[in-house]
């Protein structure tokens, strides 16, 4: 029996059919798992195999392969600084330990508090606008340490439901890897990636 | 520089609104995917194969002649790889947020050209802007009638589906986006037998091509093959993204035909290094390839064939400058740790090969470097790519393991006193 | 067949099967090339990467893996060539940068691959300086097993096993990279029947058996191969003793049963053997109470009290059950013991829990199990194989999945093919005959069955489904399975060497070597070597025992076995025991039923004795004697002759051997089956030749005779449930109960029952419930079974404290009262 609401189960009827097959499902219902609990609690996980017909077992094999998928507790701002090669020799380092300070949150850790959740990623696919640092997966190129502090004193003061990528870009961010040209209205609320059709982007979606 | 526009002609003209579907049929769209409907496989692999487009997620294949290798069974499956995850690359990511419908265009001809009704498209997970516009893209398809049932009334039914990746590199390898597909860890297969055009997705024959090899099929089909190959140099036709990242003033994505130089990239292109400093090397395709140093390479044509023949690859397309004060073992590292991180796991000499490299990479840069390290980096990584050769030779199952011996024998090779400096100084002398 | 190709390994030109993967090819041909993750009943994955070798192709030399690589003509292949060596090598100092070294302290220390193959072919030394990966270890991953993620080497062996193999994905790769672990979900252990596979197949000492642990040095071991008695497929295998103590069983990789694999149940079964439990020295029992003595006192008095009753009442008045767990030359003796010294017909292998012994020895064509690779489809309507037969679920799983044939599985609850069936039909116990008659005349839902089933070859494994089962049902759908194209049957009961007890004539309608007791022509032949043989009518082991009862018989001799917990009607057993004027007991343990005995006589058991034993398809083994037996036990056989002496009948065995010559010659389809013969040349055991010897011994109604059928199903009456009582894998057998890491994991009592009978009844998961038969009502905590149709209940027959329901085909079922505390 699931423990999921029916409008969320409704959403992982739909992504399943959206494959030939459900074991294929079962990385969008990973999201969508997170999305229900702030990250990939172990009920999550047996949730995802019932609906898959994988065993838990395989789910948490699946999920623990990918970066993305949490099994711990995080912030709600997952705030990821890349310092691969091309963002490292642009300053990603600096960035990261500007936002490890201004968060007081060490890399691959969460305050008690579970606002913030800081990692060092490999390349985010900003490089021409390196540094890169996301939040909650949504974008902002072209850091410099004092703006990624000014960032999380932002999210710190402010406390946004939603965080979007070209309102960030525009409030902290600098050089982009390519003209972004059109703002975008979707937001992200959680530490997953927001993407409407698995129900992770804000509002009566799920 | 000037530059032949073609792929990113659309959002250089019409910046505010090239990837909306308005735009896109005021611009020419799904004419070109509606001629493709009445024409039939053969004709459509062979126009491609006259096109000559190679493959843009890497290795450069034939992508007309790949096609032609699909097994008869069916369902076959198509699967746009936009999992664009290495050092260096960004390329896609500009394609599938600014001009989305390019690539559900040439969807749709590669689908016709392979007797597909059902697309996928892998974005990686970190990229949710692309996905969403791509998604935004797809709805406004179906709704006029370009996907779905019966397209462009016709009865061909074509189904395409967004699918985001988990935060994995290796993902972008075919048969591991195969894999991560169908539910399971994204570890590659093994080839042969797992050959996707043979036995991909559920088995059944499969055809994996990148955002880029997509998005150029409208355009082979509007100019022709001869004009296309026209824009490119003979034996690399058409145009090739350049992702140019590092100590670059202009940093960003060009299209460029094949032909010019390194030295007109970087110093014409790109604008020069940044604060006019000196050009130190350069990656030239991408974190998996062997580095370019000014003294040898700057004047090299930027083809498939020359790059090769130098060495190196010009892969995704992804090159990244560094400047005379770059710490190339503190580089190094960071790519090696990059592969080291990105392994699946499954081969012994990629699991624990890389990330013995990254630890001995690591423990020099901090100054504990031992006098046989510099052999010890070279053997270990002549464990995982046999020879050190170039194309690499390997000992594992997929290319990443030995992707990570590039960054290794590029300083033996070319900063071998660097890194002799690094371990007799106890740490780095540029410091 | 396939084609075969020339290739040339090391300079030296072989001739193998074209497609043959490289590294088997080369070690047929002796040459071995080192490898971790290949094994050969799974399929390749390539990851170790030890198994690189040089292979030369039109487009130049290349350093692949063997194991991955099929043969085709012409190749070249160095195995040993630089850059073979240097990569392998190469390979093993990858592996043991993280492996912990702790070899001194490690169980498979001595026969580690891992050790083995850096001694061979590894580097010297190690130049990794870096700190190793570090794990908590070892963690117990199931009851059975415990896992050193440290010494791990990531070949996936285990993970595959489970899921490829076995069928239960519960242990897997968790994480990714240089992190990778083997694990299972949190509170999910991989409690798997088949678990001690991966200790068996793991390359080096990260996967444990909690029964081995510490136990023993590999090079202080000694071993014998044998075949399992824990079911009736004789699994074949390695039998290690370190002094006088049994110590581990592994799986041998016999192509024509187990092809290596082991049930948990049958690898860790073995504890009972050294059990502090054992009957040492006879019993004679003394105002109620046993008391220990010596051989020649205990023999005396059984021949004495024997003597007599045969001399008042006649050999009749003696009825023997047993032998279905010993060896053919046990059983042998027995049946001739019985009726030749004894004079008596009253003699019985099994217990009331199997089908017509005419059935399960006749039936043919037999299926081998072999057949099930080339089956098109394959029918199962028998027990649940999980649960009775390891192997034989492991083989038709494998069937299903590698070899593409269809499953119909047709049983009154869940099993555990249901996963790979095309079809699963349920039913209620009693029904099955109505069911047959839908399934041959393939009228609507059962057209698609029916359909399926008719593509040849087909094999159907036909049983009891459960203790309430009818046995008459299995004869019909055998019948009906014969008419399928191709057909062939295999005969499905469980209990060890039950086909060779009644191949020896243990069963009161079949003399030695599958002849019925009324072949006058084989009945002369017979007593021509062995005497006189009785002619009165024969009793089953119900007959016995409730003859017992009445008084019609008077003494019983039990051949290890226990009627009280092994009869379904656990009353029928304890009354006919209780009123037998005498009655003694060969066994290794005290029993419940031989605590009833007057005399306790101690045998001994599997590893201490030679012998051999027949499988299900006919199949004959040798077990092997690796320990001596404890105390003063003895051989069945020779018990039985030294009583036969004492009765002055001697039948004057001179040892095992000679009895196995005596039923090659009196036993027409055991002619020529000799020790050496399955010692030298057939070493996968020598299947017993089904020819004209054996007569059609079924007598069932036809399938398509719907009346007759209908005519013999049941309904149970109204308000009541059907029962179905079905054995587990684990239940409170008294060899179970004497293996100690086996016993726990009995479910344990319980009767499931549908959640809307549930519903109706106000039951919850967990409560109790009341279980009313005619005999008996007990109280059992119930379990919702959605698997079940509603109107029935199942209940695990002998789990530990469940007393019996007795003979009960149908059950009244209520909620229990809340029992204070
Ligand atoms: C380790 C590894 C990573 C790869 N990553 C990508 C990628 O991110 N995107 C991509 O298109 N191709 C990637 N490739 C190449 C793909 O395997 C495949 O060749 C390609 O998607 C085929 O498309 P194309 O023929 O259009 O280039 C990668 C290959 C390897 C070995
Ligand atoms: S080389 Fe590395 S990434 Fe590729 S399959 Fe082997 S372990 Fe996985
Ligand atoms: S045995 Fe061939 S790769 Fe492991």
């Amino acid at each position: 029996m699931s423990l999921w609401p029916a409008d969320v189960q409704e959403r992982a009827k739909e992504l399943i059919g959206r494959y030939p097959d459900p074991k294929s499902a079962v990385m969008p219902l990973l999201y969508l798992a997170m999305r229900q609990d702030g990250y990939l609690t172990e009920a999550g996980m047996g949730e995802v195999a019932g609906w898959t017909g994988h065993t838990p077992a395989q789910v948490q094999s699946v999920a623990t392969f990918y970066g993305m998928f949490k099994t711990e507790p995080l912030g709600q701002y997952l705030v990821s600084v890349c310092t691969s090669i091309s963002c490292m020799l642009l300053g990603g380092d600096d960035v990261l330990e500007a936002v490890e300070e201004a968060t007081g949150v060490p890399h691959g850790e969460t305050d008690a508090e579970r606002l913030f959740s800081v990692e060092h990623v490999e390349c985010l696919g900003a490089c021409g606008g390196a540094p890169a640092v996301q939040v909650n997966y949504e974008l902002i190129e072209g850091s410099t340490p004092d703006q990624a502090r000014a960032l999380c004193r932002w999210l710190q003061d402010e406390r946004p439901e939603v965080v979007n990528t070209d309102d960030m870009q525009e409030r902290f961010g600098g050089r982009r890897s390519f003209d972004w040209a059109i703002a975008e209205s979707e937001n992200a609320v959680g530490p997953y990636p927001a993407f409407g059709p698995y129900g992770t982007t804000p509002g009566g979606e799920v | 520089m000037s530059h032949a526009q073609v792929l990113f002609a659309r959002m250089a003209e019409h910046p505010t609104d090239s990837h909306t579907l308005v735009m896109y049929e005021a611009t020419g769209g799904y004419v070109q995917a509606r001629r493709a409907m009445d024409m039939t496989r053969d004709e459509i692999v062979e126009l491609v194969k006259t096109s000559g487009l190679l493959g843009r997620g890497g290795a450069a294949f034939s992508a007309g002649l790949k096609w032609s290798f699909l097994a008869p069974a069916r369902p076959a499956y198509l699967v746009v790889n936009g999992d664009e995850s290495e050092p260096g690359t960004f390329k896609d990511r500009q394609l599938l947020e600014r001009d989305p419908h390019q690539m559900i265009e040439g969807i749709i001809i590669a689908s016709v050209a392979n007797e597909v009704r059902e697309a996928f498209i892998y974005i990686r997970g970190e990229y949710p802007k692309p996905a969403r516009r791509v998604q935004q893209a797809i709805d406004e398809a179906y709704a006029a009638g370009y996907l779905g049932k019966g397209i462009f009334g016709t009865d061909y039914d074509l189904d395409v589906t967004v699918h985001l990746g988990g935060g994995a590199y290796i993902c972008g390898e075919e048969t591991a986006l195969i894999n991560s597909l169908e539910g399971k860890r994204g570890e590659p297969r093994l080839k042969p037998p797992y050959f996707p055009a043979a036995k991909g997705l559920y088995m059944m024959p499969t055809i994996v091509n990148n955002v880029e090899t997509v998005s150029n099929l409208p355009h082979i089909f509007e100019m022709g093959t001869d004009d296309y190959r026209a824009l490119g140099h003979a034996t690399d036709t058409g145009t090739f993204l350049f992702s140019v990242s590092g100590h670059v003033k202009e940093p960003g994505n060009y299209e460029l035909p094949h032909g010019i130089t390194w030295r007109e990239l970087i110093f014409d292109v790109a604008g020069g290094m940044r604060e006019d400093r000196g050009l130190k090397a350069w990656i030239p395709g991408g974190a998996s390839a062997p580095w370019f140093v000014p003294e040898h390479h700057l004047d090299l044509e930027i083809t498939k064939e020359a790059t090769g023949a130098a060495g190196s690859m010009l892969g995704s397309g992804a090159v990244v400058v560094m400047d005379e004060t770059t710490c190339v073992v503190k580089a190094a590292e960071r790519v090696v740790r990059f592969f080291s991180h990105e392994s699946c796991g499954q081969c012994t000499p990629c699991r624990e090969g890389t990330t013995w490299l990254e630890m001995i990479l690591r423990r020099i840069e901090a100054g504990s470097g031992r006098p046989i390290d510099a052999e010890l980096l070279l053997d270990v990584s002549d464990n995982i790519s046999p020879g050190l050769t170039w194309p690499p030779k390997q000992t594992t199952i997929c290319p990443l393991g030995p992707s990570a011996v590039s960054p290794i024998t590029s300083v033996a090779k070319y900063f071998a006193d660097e890194l002799r400096q690094h371990i007799v100084q106890g740490g780095c002398p540029l410091d | 067949m396939t084609d075969l190709v020339k290739i040339t390994v090391d300079g030296r030109e072989i001739e193998v099967p074209a497609g043959e993967l490289v590294i088997k090819a080369a070690q047929d041909h002796g040459t071995y090339i080192p490898r971790f993750c290949w094994h050969p009943r799974m399929k390749e994955v390539g990851m170790c990467r030890m198994c690189l070798v040089e292979i030369e192709t039109p487009r130049g030399t290349i350093l692949t893996t063997s194991c991955t690589t099929p043969a085709s003509a012409g190749m070249v292949v160095h195995t040993a060539s630089e850059t073979t060596k240097k990569a392998q090598a190469g390979i093993l100092e990858f592996l043991l940068i993280n492996h912990p070294l702790d070899c001194p302290v490690c169980d498979k220390g001595g026969e580690c691959p891992l050790q083995d193959q850096t001694m061979a072919y590894g580097p010297g030394e190690s130049r990794f300086v870096e700190e190793k990966r570090h794990f908590e270890k070892p963690i117990p991953i199931s009851d059975l097993v415990f896992l050193d993620r440290e010494r791990c080497i990531l070949c996936a062996r285990c993970t595959r096993f489970a899921d490829e193999i076995a069928g239960d994905p519960l242990i897997e790769f968790k994480d990714r990279g240089n992190h990778t672990q083997v694990q299972t979900f949190p509170d999910l252990p991989f409690s798997s029947y088949f678990s001690g596979n991966t200790v068996q197949i793991c390359p080096v000492g990260a996967l444990t058996a909690s029964a081995y642990r510490f136990k023993a040095r590999p090079w202080d071991l000694r071993r014998v191969e044998s075949s399992c008695s824990h079911c009736t497929v004789g699994c074949s295998i390695a039998v290690e003793a370190s002094r006088n103590d049994v110590l581990r069983f592994n799986g041998v990789d016999n192509d024509a049963t187990n092809q290596g694999w082991l049930s948990d149940k049958c690898r860790f079964g073995f504890e009972f053997i050294g059990s502090e439990n054992r009957l040492r020295t006879p019993l004679i029992k003394v105002d109620g109470e046993f008391q220990e003595t010596t051989w020649a006192d205990a023999l005396d008095l059984v021949a004495e009290r024997l003597g007599s009753i045969i001399e008042e009442h006649g050999g009749e008045a003696v009825g023997g059950i047993g032998g279905a767990r010993s060896t053919n030359e046990d059983a042998y003796a027995f049946g001739k013991f019985m009726r030749t010294v004894v004079g008596s017909n009253h003699l019985d292998a099994q217990l009331d829990d199997g089908l017509d012994a005419r059935f399960l020895a006749g039936v043919s064509p037999r299926a081998k199990i072999g057949d099930l690779d080339h089956a098109a489809a394959i029918l199962l309507w028998a027990p649940d194989l999980k649960e009775e037969s390891g192997s034989l679920y492991l083989r038709v799983r494998h069937a299903v999945q590698e070899g593409g044939a269809k499953l119909v599985v047709i049983h009154p609850r869940r099993t555990g093919l249901d996963d790979r069936a095309t079809h699963k039909l349920t039913y209620r116990p009693g029904q099955g005959f109505g069911l047959l008659a839908d399934l041959a005349g393939g009228e609507g839902d059962y057209a698609a069955v029916l359909e399926t089933l008719s593509h040849g070859p087909v094999v159907a494994i036909v049983g009891r489904t459960g203790l309430t089962e009818a046995p008459e049902l299995a004869e019909a759908v055998a019948g009906f399975a014969l008419g399928l194209p191709d057909a062939t049957v295999l005969p499905f009961a469980r209990r060890s060497n039950v086909f060779g007890a009644l191949d020896m004539g243990v069963a009161p309608s079949l003399l030695p070597g599958r002849v019925a007791a009324d072949d006058a022509e084989a009945m002369a032949q017979l007593e021509a070597v062995w005497g006189p043989i009785p002619t009165h009518e024969a009793r089953d082991t119900l007959g016995i025992l409730e003859g017992l009862a009445v008084g019609d018989l008077k003494a019983l001799i039990l051949l290890g076995a226990d009627p009280v917990r092994d009869v379904p009607d656990a009353t029928v057993a304890r009354r006919g025991i209780e009123a037998a004027e005498f009655v003694v007991a060969i066994d290794l343990f005290l029993t419940d039923t031989n605590q009833l005995a007057d005399v306790v006589l101690p045998a001994e058991a599997f590893g201490e004795k030679e012998g051999t034993v027949t499988n299900l398809e006919g199949r004959v083994q040798k077990v092997n004697r690796i320990v001596t037996g404890p105390g003063q036990s003895q051989a069945d056989w020779a018990i039985l002759d030294d009583i036969s002496r004492r009765l002055s009948k001697p039948l004057a065995f001179a040892s095992a051997e000679a009895i196995c010559k005596e039923i090659a010659d009196v036993a027409p389809a055991y002619a020529g089956m000799t020790w050496e013969l399955l010692e030298w040349d057939e070493k996968e055991g020598a299947v017993v030749p089904y020819g004209e010897a054996v007569q059609p011994l079924i007598h069932h109604p036809a399938a398509a005779d719907r009346k007759a059928l209908e005519a013999m199903s049941r309904q149970p009456s109204s308000g009541a449930f059907a029962l179905h009582l079905a054995r587990t894998l684990y239940d409170d057998g008294v060899l179970m109960r004497n293996s100690l890491s086996l016993h726990a994991l009995a479910p344990g009592a319980a009767v499931h029952l549908h959640p809307e009978d549930a519903g109706r009844l106000g039951v919850t998961e967990g409560a109790l419930v009341e279980v009313k038969s005619v005999d008996a009502s007990i109280r059992l905590p119930a379990v919702l079974d959605s698997s079940l149709l509603t109107g029935v209940v199942y209940v695990p027959f002998n789990q530990p404290w469940t007393p019996s329901l007795g003979a009960a085909l149908s059950v009244v079922v209520a909620a229990g009262k809340e029992v204070s505390a």
